[in-house]
């Protein structure tokens, strides 16, 4: 694709170079899609069942206001929290979420303002909580919390300790499906690196020439055939083998046919 | 090198008719609880609290808490201002509760840095600090810390200069691993949690950072709303620790935060070993 006419000449190496980079990012992705949703839901599943706890739910930063939303949760009283979302300032998430530490409590209902209105949407009422802080570099983006132990009536340090493994896991998966996610942001802080003068209408022309039509989502016949190419992935030995032979044979005709006609 | 104003004066407290002024603690094998806070109510000593306010109102808090301040981030700088005896969450009653439950007669100063706003949080902690510092308030209890590089240096002169002024940082470790600050700094007295469920026992370790550990495993607190919840955390042991402080200093005014320190090295639950 060509770039912009409103690109300098000197950058249109490095705007190639980005959009390859780009490209690859975004083919990557659809090739093997790092669902967020599923590797969240993979990592609450094992908690609860190591903690044999009712339910365990992972609840991230999103939107304006920002809240947090509960984006996966397992467990026999876990499904209604999902979809739900609390104030980031409130409550023991907001205060696990703000201050980046755990928190462990037992007797939560006990507290006259735990909200138990929410608690109460969600079919469920806790008698203890472990939440942990999912943090990536310096920011935290979440809380993963696990409610009521069936062996225990409350939650050890050594709980909390475990519990933090599998925040680093699911920080970590946050962190990698967001790559796809924030490709264009990444594109413009690494082109601010590269540049520090450039304006900002510069970055955002050229992070949009070279992203524009890279969107995964889109049903485009590239798209189509990236789909088609990546279904390969699962074949084995054999008919890896029958599909090129296929294609060997379609591109010899087509050049026979050229070839003929070209006569 | 040969005018007296050229040598440093720091020899000056050595010289033997200075010396006498140095003879502050008793031997350390004959310090005792008796003698570390024996009769100590917690008077004229004050303790900040730097987390998410107090309920002053709150039966555990006792009427205890005597001023409270939000540091709130305007125009990119963090500000000092009156705040009202709120807690948004309950974690700064919780730890007002446990201090006042062992120092009745201690005075807490609350700066909230955990609120409404989500931004700055690690420079609205070392403002408070650096507040706390300058009040001066004898201890402070900190339950936050910062993962923040660009603070790292804040933090490192904050805890240099409470060092220097005599007022004795206590710092929850941190619950998950990692570096956080000011809670790995050597002037500061880092607790995490150990399980048994009394206030008074608390255990000295010679491998630092963590150099001490207190109760902070289902431990009965105050909570929001008047409400109470029981919770595990290293953030509630640091508490203990600072109430033993908060009567150590009441009974013995002016000790350095080293000579805090090893005073309770002397008086820890550890098992001892023989002269």
């Amino acid at each position: 694709m060509a770039p912009r006419a409103a690109i300098d000449p000197v950058l249109r190496a490095a705007l190639l170079t980005v959009r390859e980079v780009a490209l690859r990012g975004s083919v990557a992705s659809r090739f093997m899609p790092l669902s967020e949703e599923r590797l969240l839901q993979s990592i609450v599943d094992a908690t609860v069942r190591l903690f044999e706890a009712e339910a365990a739910s992972i609840a991230l930063l999103e939107g304006v206001p920002p809240r947090l939303e509960f984006r996966v949760a397992a467990g026999s009283k876990g499904a209604g929290a999902v979809g739900m979302s609390v104030a980031p300032t409130q409550g023991i998430a907001g205060y696990v979420f703000s201050t980046g530490e755990s928190l462990a409590l037992t007797d939560v209902a006990a507290d006259p303002r735990f909200d138990r209105a929410a608690a109460e949407r969600t079919g469920y009422v806790p008698r203890s909580i472990a939440s942990m802080p999912l943090v990536n570099d310096d920011k935290t983006v979440g809380v993963l919390q696990v409610l009521d132990k069936r062996t225990t009536p409350s939650f050890t340090m050594r709980d909390l300790e475990l519990l933090a493994v599998f925040a680093a896991q699911a920080a970590a998966a946050i962190a990698a499906t967001r790559v796809q996610r924030e490709l264009p942001t990444l594109l413009a802080t690494s082109l601010r690196q590269l540049e520090p003068g450039m304006s900002n209408d510069r970055v955002r022309a050229i992070v949009v020439a070279a992203t524009e039509g890279l969107d995964v989502d889109e049903g485009t016949p590239f798209w189509a055939l990236v789909d088609q190419v990546s279904r390969l992935r699962d074949l084995g030995e054999s008919e890896l083998e029958l599909v090129g032979g296929i294609l060997e044979a379609v591109a010899a005709h087509r050049a026979h046919r050229k070839g003929a006609r070209g006569r | 090198m040969t005018t007296t104003n050229e040598l440093p004066a720091w020899s000056e407290p050595f010289d033997p008719a200075a010396r006498d002024r140095l003879a502050r603690l008793p031997a350390l094998e004959m310090i005792d609880r008796e003698w570390a806070w024996g009769g100590s109510t917690g008077a004229g000593v004050s303790v900040a609290i730097i987390d998410s306010g107090i309920e002053g109102g709150h039966p555990a808090v006792g009427g205890r808490l005597i001023e409270s301040w939000l540091v709130d981030i305007q125009g990119g700088e963090p500000q000092v201002i009156a705040d009202s005896e709120v807690d948004l969450f309950g974690h700064g009653t919780a730890c007002a509760g446990i201090i006042v439950g062992m120092v009745p007669e201690v005075e807490l100063v609350s700066f909230r840095v955990l609120g409404s706003n989500l931004k700055g949080k690690g420079a609205a902690f070392a403002a408070a600090l650096r507040n706390a510092i300058h009040r001066p308030v004898q201890v402070a209890n900190l339950s936050l810390s910062s993962k923040s590089e660009t603070l790292f240096p804040v933090f490192h002169e904050l805890a240099d200069e409470a060092y220097f002024r005599s007022v004795v940082l206590v710092s929850a470790a941190n619950n998950v691993s990692g570096a956080s600050y000011p809670s790995l700094f050597s002037s500061v007295i880092s607790v995490a949690a150990h399980p048994e469920p009394d206030p008074w026992r608390f255990y000295y370790n010679p491998e630092p950072p963590v150099e001490f550990g207190a109760w902070g495993v289902d431990v009965p607190v105050a909570w929001r709303g008047g409400g109470r919840s029981v919770a595990t955390v290293n953030s509630f042991a640091a508490p203990h620790v600072t109430a033993v402080v908060a009567l150590i200093l009441s009974k013995h005014p002016g000790l350095t935060p080293f000579e805090v320190k090893a005073i309770l090295a002397a008086v820890a639950n550890n098992e001892r070993r023989a002269l």
